[in-house]
């Protein structure tokens, strides 16, 4: 007979925690089909979070493990967890259940439990698992042991934003992750996330010319988020030489890397973490190319570039500067060398003015300018000076010149301000450290006198027709020359690449000497040679090289590993939010500008070659980074990085909740017991009180898999408490909560005080009590054991309140002592209430399945005597704690009870005989 | 067999009064380490409750007449033992039947009450003469709101204050309100807990009567302690009136826009929760409103406050009655407010500013502390 086949020899189990893993094994083993419905990620329930039982003390989880196992590998139980029983039509005998499996966002056929989306998924919520002590990412595993070992994605709304800006990216960076952990304060976290896409965190956060910002979506209802600034944060904020190193794998493939700028440094970066042997050749003295001599210490200081080469170092490539190749070494010779050649050697030529006087001392190219300065080789600075051109190298140069001692700088540009290929913000800083800015002029002619430079004559233009780039050609006004008086001038026209090296092997160049490649790939005409960075585009920006470098080593791994060399896919464009959604956002998030970056002042500054920009304090980067739109919602914000992870690309963000229905001819309630909410019992602190916490989170704390690895030390200060003291009956026995006996504290308190004892031999604890309810096989003997040998003192009262110590945030108790009608003050280290426990069930699932709840809100039993494991809907069964309050135990005992009525239901079914009453 | 006690008629009284949950008392003891009075001495309320469960009474005790009726212990319960309840009914068969001794300072009281209709003993006549220069009118069929300030500021000079203050605001916000002739008596609120029922159902009587034939509809205190007799007991003997402690009624004005409140106070405030006023009828919210709309007001919070907050030891008849220094509640809760840097403190009840007062100038504070009802702190703010 086909199982579920008008359900008559399938059971469906409600509840994975130990009642129903003993009803599902016990039926499963009787030769029934059983469906095992829980609503949690793992089955376990609240059994997986205890330390030990009692009264064995035997690891709780040595004991459930194995029959959690067991359920998941059973033939005749099929697990349906992360599920919830949404209705239940029909009859004994013949049910039909429909269960919502709720939508987990990943694939669990394809997902291994290996943990790696975890590591990097940005978003840090509250463990429930661990009480909300500890801390779980948005994707997690319910628990270590958890059964299935599959991961869920806690996703609750949809984003609020579209992530343009890792669109944007040319590296792709996860913006919205990084930002989140910012604003969360966990920096070596987020500049590891950045770290993953951009081995220069620190240096690209000063310098990047953040097209991310141009496409944020909050700049469309304020202002877009100080992503670049943003990035800096985590380095400012964590000292990175604590970057720990990764485990590699190395291969016997080993690769040349010409040029130590961003590109090279990406390529090498990337190319080391695949485990290949890497070695940089620099013809410059020192590593960085342009970020150490093209862009000044000002705006990116050596120590910071230092570093961040440092770590690349560390992953074992080795830099060799002062070896300029086609002088020092050939290509050829690298070739034969190296597997692999990646080529990255920017543009570091500068561009001739074409004017007469040009090779007087003291007319000076401005990047051979830039990189004597940056590397403390003597320039002679007049005290007029000169900067021809618009763009950064210019504006770079003035504030250089204007640190060496220039009195009078004057940027000379051809156009007007609007056409400036600088960015606006930079010429706004140089105003404000004084440079002058002269537009619609052009030198025309240098003067010497005693063979030195004495003056610029220069012509007066105005602007003409568009030209090829767009934008309108200057054109000369006749008569209208004019002569400066300057003793330097700086010419900052544009940079080239220095490739003419190349030639030897036939890369082939472009007509401007860049190296052509494939766009996709890197790969130049030479098989083995790759390229990227300036060299190939000409002059750019930092992130445009690094992810040239980036796709190179792609390209030169796959090369290395034998695998087709394949362009990477096509990543989608940066998109804008529709006017609805644009309306919605303004409704919701009320304008906040961004916080701005503090800076030395211009007057400061201009002394000497310091930092500029001051970094933000962390206050400051959480404030700015909790305005990035996509932080703002609960759970997963979907920034994708698991994604990237999951090597068996398991995540499926579309993923919907999904119906089954099954036929089944029984049922059983085994949904387990809640926690009570006990905040209304203001009188012990709960929540106020740092150190009084709950018994299971004491439970949490002591277990090895808990938040603190199975250390016990208090909230306030981390300190291992030594006298702890227990509060029993939080709600329980109280009228005003709940009457009833949880009937599980007066053991699990005694089993705590001996768990603090055996983890540090010692501890004192003081358990308040009002009776000891010790009803059970060998009760006694454990309290009496807790007491003789565990340094476990009983006392009976119910205290009154409890006050804080404000010196060490000790709790005092107050309370009479009854036996002696003395009022008297506790000081213990901690305090731990034994908090009522409550069935977990609610009217929806009750009303779903159709049976009655009692006043308490436990299950309803028919008849306590004839029918004990029965409810008020035939061919329903109950078990363990939504039953009643007990222990562990009897809940498997109910368990198997209540297994034997539901099979005992199924065979008279069959038979068609009515199973109520006499038999 | 030894008789535990000889006054059966009284045990009865006693039991009657516990009803049945007095029965369900499983001496867990939390009553007494709840009580305030085991901060200063010991009180063993769980103690009184069994000598009552099994009819053992000791009358002659002074721990008789020491509860406040703060309600922290009956709030906290967990098998709902009426408390204070038992504890009136302990004091009534002291007063009413006879047996044991009622404290001097009490009978004094309860005397004045029984004889002038006020606790100080003044004369009835003059209850409204701290509005003399006020102009207030009398209450007439069809004012709008009555205001009954309660005895302590209509007498004491020490307190008047928070009743002009009252009238001051009523008066520049236009509020149509009169005060009801000197024929009007104390609440009875206290005198009750104190054991005098007799007395209670008369003063109750004579203040039902009389705003029924004026024709009060919205009676307006000042007092917590008016605040819950009018509202919790005068209802089962007839008397049925909309109930607004100051309080509320100035929330509200403040709420509806109707009450601005434009002078800065750069003081740092930190209000008291009046025992009837928050656990007796739950009014926590709406005195802090109060205070936060005062611009330049920095509001604390004691780190007892709301539910937990600390009785000023006036409650249940203890206004009258002497408490050795030592043992003022007062006194802890002015040493609270000082160590956290408190210029006020803000109350909302006559009892607790007689209290305050008198602990803030017997502990040598008065130069740096101010005790204010949030009436007054309103006045001076408008």
């Amino acid at each position: 007979m086909s199982s579920g086949e008008n359900g008559r020899k399938s059971i469906l189990v409600i509840g994975g925690g130990i009642a129903g893993i003993q009803a599902s094994l016990d039926l499963a083993n009787m030769g029934f089909k059983v469906y095992l419905v829980e609503k949690s990620p793992s089955i376990g329930g609240r059994m997986a979070q205890l330390d030990k039982t009692f009264p064995t003390n035997d690891c709780a989880m040595c004991i459930l493990a194995p029959k959690m196992i067991e359920a998941n590998s059973h033939p005749n139980i099929e697990l349906l967890t992360y599920s919830e029983v949404e209705k239940v039509s029909g009859e004994k005998g013949k049910f039909k259940v429909r269960v919502k499996k709720k939508a987990s966002f990943v694939d669990w056929e394809k997902c291994t439990g290996c943990g790696l989306c975890v590591e990097g998924c940005p978003v840090i919520i509250g463990n429930e698992f661990d009480q909300e002590i500890g801390k779980r990412k948005a994707i997690y595993m319910y628990f270590p042991q958890a059964v299935p070992k599959k991961c869920v994605i806690d996703k609750r709304e949809e984003r609020l934003c579209k992530a343009a800006c890792i669109d944007a990216c040319p590296v792709h960076t996860n913006v919205p992750g990084y930002i989140k952990l910012i604003a969360e304060g966990q920096y070596q976290e987020a500049y590891k996330l950045i770290r993953e896409t951009n081995p220069l965190p620190a240096v690209v956060g000063r310098v990047c010319y953040a097209p991310c910002e141009d496409v944020c979506n909050r700049g469309e209802i304020d202002e877009p988020l100080c992503v670049r600034d943003l990035k800096r944060v985590p380095s400012d904020q964590w000292n990175i030489e604590q970057l720990e190193l990764p485990a590699i794998t190395k291969t016997d493939k080993r690769v040349a890397v010409i040029g130590s700028g961003p590109a090279g440094l990406a390529a090498a970066n990337d190319l080391a973490l695949k485990g290949h042997d890497v070695t940089i050749f620099e013809a410059l003295p020192e590593p960085g190319g342009m970020l150490r001599v093209g862009i000044p210490e000002y705006r990116l200081p050596n120590d910071i570039l230092r570093q961040e080469i440092g770590y690349i170092q560390k992953l074992g490539v080795d830099i060799k500067t002062g070896v300029r190749v086609g002088k020092d070494v050939t290509l050829d010779k690298l070739r034969k060398d190296y597997d692999a050649v990646f080529v990255g050697v920017g543009a570091h030529g500068g561009m001739r003015l074409g004017v007469e006087g040009e090779d007087i001392p003291g007319v000076m190219e401005g990047i051979a300018f830039l990189r004597a300065a940056s590397l403390g080789e003597k320039v002679s600075m007049g005290k007029r000076v000169a900067v021809i051109g618009g763009g950064n190298t210019a504006i770079d140069c003035a504030c250089t010149a204007r640190r060496l001692g220039a009195e009078e700088v004057t940027i000379v540009y051809r156009r007007t301000r609007s056409e400036m290929p600088a960015d606006a913000a930079e010429v706004e800083a140089a105003e404000k450290e004084g440079i002058e800015l002269e537009f619609l002029t052009a030198p025309s002619r240098f003067l010497a006198k005693n063979k030195q430079l004495a003056g610029m004559e220069c012509v007066r233009m105005e602007l003409g027709e568009p030209d090829a780039s767009g934008r309108p050609r200057p054109v000369p006004v006749k008569g209208s020359e004019f002569t400066m008086p300057v003793d330097t001038v700086i010419a900052a026209l544009g940079q080239v690449p220095e490739t003419d090296f190349l030639k030897d092997l036939g890369v082939s160049l472009s007509r401007r000497g860049t190296i052509e490649i494939d766009p996709a790939t890197g790969a130049t005409s030479v098989e083995g040679v790759f390229a990227g960075g300036d060299a190939v585009s000409g002059p750019a920006y930092v992130i445009d090289a690094i992810a040239g470098g980036k796709k190179a080593a792609r390209s030169i791994n796959q090369y290395l590993t034998g695998q087709p060399v394949e362009a990477e896919a096509p990543w989608k464009e940066p998109e804008e939010f529709t006017q609805e959604e644009k309306a919605d956002r303004k409704k919701r998030f009320p304008a906040a500008s961004r916080v701005k970056m503090r800076e030395e002042p211009a007057k400061k500054r201009v002394q000497d070659f310091r930092e500029v920009a001051l970094g933000y304090s962390g206050e400051e980067g959480r404030e700015e980074a909790s305005r990035c739109l996509a932080g703002q919602i609960e759970g997963c914000i979907e920034c994708r990085e698991c994604e990237r992870r999951c090597e068996p690309r398991a995540i499926v963000y579309t993923m919907k909740d999904k119906t089954i229905d099954l036929n089944v001819g029984a049922i059983i309630v085994a949904s387990g017991l809640g926690l009570y909410d006990i905040s209304s019992l203001t009188e012990y602190g709960y929540g106020r009180i740092k150190n009084v916490i709950t018994a299971m989170e004491f439970e949490r704390l002591t277990a090895a898999s808990g938040p603190t690895m199975g250390e016990l030390r208090r909230a306030s200060d981390g300190r291992i408490p030594e006298n702890i003291a227990f509060i029993q009956c939080v709600g329980s026995r109280d009228l005003r909560n709940k009457a009833y006996c949880s009937s599980v504290c007066c053991m699990h308190a005694t089993k705590e005080a001996m768990l603090a004892f055996e983890h540090h031999p010692g501890t004192r604890s003081t358990i308040f009590y009002m009776d000891m309810r010790a009803v059970g096989k060998r009760f006694q003997e454990y309290i009496a054991r807790a007491k003789k040998d565990y340094n476990v003192t009983y006392i009976r009262a119910r205290p009154g309140r409890i006050e804080v110590n404000p010196e060490n945030d000790n709790p005092i108790i107050w309370y009479e002592e009854t036996t002696t009608g003395e009022v008297k003050s506790f000081e213990a280290e901690m305090v731990v209430l034994a908090q009522a426990m409550v069935p977990q069930i609610d009217e929806v699932l009750a009303k779903a399945l159709g049976i009655e709840l009692d006043e308490e809100g436990f299950v309803k039993t028919p008849d306590k005597l004839l029918q004990p494991l029965d409810t008020t809907r035939p061919g329903i069964f109950a078990c363990g704690y939504v039953h009643s309050p007990r222990d562990i135990p009897d809940s498997v005992t109910q368990a198997s009870g209540a297994a034997g009525r539901a099979a005992e239901e199924m065979s008279s079914s069959r038979s068609g005989r009515d199973s109520q009453g006499g038999k | 067999m030894e008789v535990l006690s000889p006054y059966k008629e009284a045990t009865e009284v006693i039991l009657e009064a516990g009803g049945e949950p007095l029965k369900l008392c499983y001496q867990c003891g939390l009553c007494t380490g709840t009580c305030p009075w085991n901060m200063v001495r010991s009180f063993l309320v769980r103690r009184i409750m069994h000598e009552a469960q099994l009819g053992a009474v000791d009358f002659g005790s002074e721990d008789v007449w020491t509860c406040v009726t703060c309600k922290a212990c009956v709030d906290r319960c967990p098998r709902g033992v009426e408390i204070i309840d038992v504890m009136r009914a302990l004091r009534r068969a002291v007063a009413s039947l006879g047996i044991g001794v009622v404290p001097d300072a009490l009978r004094i009281s309860a005397k004045n009450i029984a004889g002038v209709g006020n606790p100080l003993g003044e004369p009835p006549e003059r209850r409204n003469d701290w509005a003399k220069d006020l102009k207030v009118k009398d209450f007439a069929k069809g004012t709008e709101v009555l205001y009954f300030p309660c005895c302590v500021p209509s007498y004491d000079p020490g307190v008047k204050n928070v009743a002009r203050s009252v009238a001051a605001i009523f008066d520049r916000l236009k509020i149509d309100y009169g005060l009801i002739g000197t024929e009007a008596k104390c609440c009875g609120e206290a005198i009750r807990k104190a054991g005098y029922e007799e007395t209670f159902q008369s003063l109750a009587q004579n203040n039902i009567d009389l705003f029924t034939s004026n024709g009060v509809k919205t009676v307006v205190v000042s007092s917590p302690h008016c605040y819950h007799t009018f509202k919790a007991e005068y209802p089962e003997l007839g008397g049925e009136f909309e109930v607004l402690h100051i309080a509320q009624y100035l929330a509200s004005l403040i709420d509806k826009g109707k009450l601005k409140l434009s002078k800065e106070l750069n003081k740092k405030v930190v209000y008291s929760d009046p025992c009837y006023l928050g656990r007796h009828n739950h009014i926590y919210d709406e005195p802090r409103e109060i205070l936060k709309a005062i611009p330049g007001l920095e509001l604390l919070e004691f780190p007892d406050a709301r539910e937990n907050g600390l009785c000023c030891g006036g409650g249940g008849g203890r206004i009258w009655m002497d408490t050795p220094k030592g043992e003022r509640f007062s006194d802890i809760r002015v040493e609270q407010a000082a160590e956290m840097g408190a210029d006020i403190i803000a109350v909302a009840c006559p009892y607790c500013v007689l209290n305050y007062t008198d602990s803030v100038l017997s502990m040598g504070k008065a130069e740096t502390m101010q005790v204010k009802d949030i009436a007054e702190l309103v006045a001076e703010a408008m």
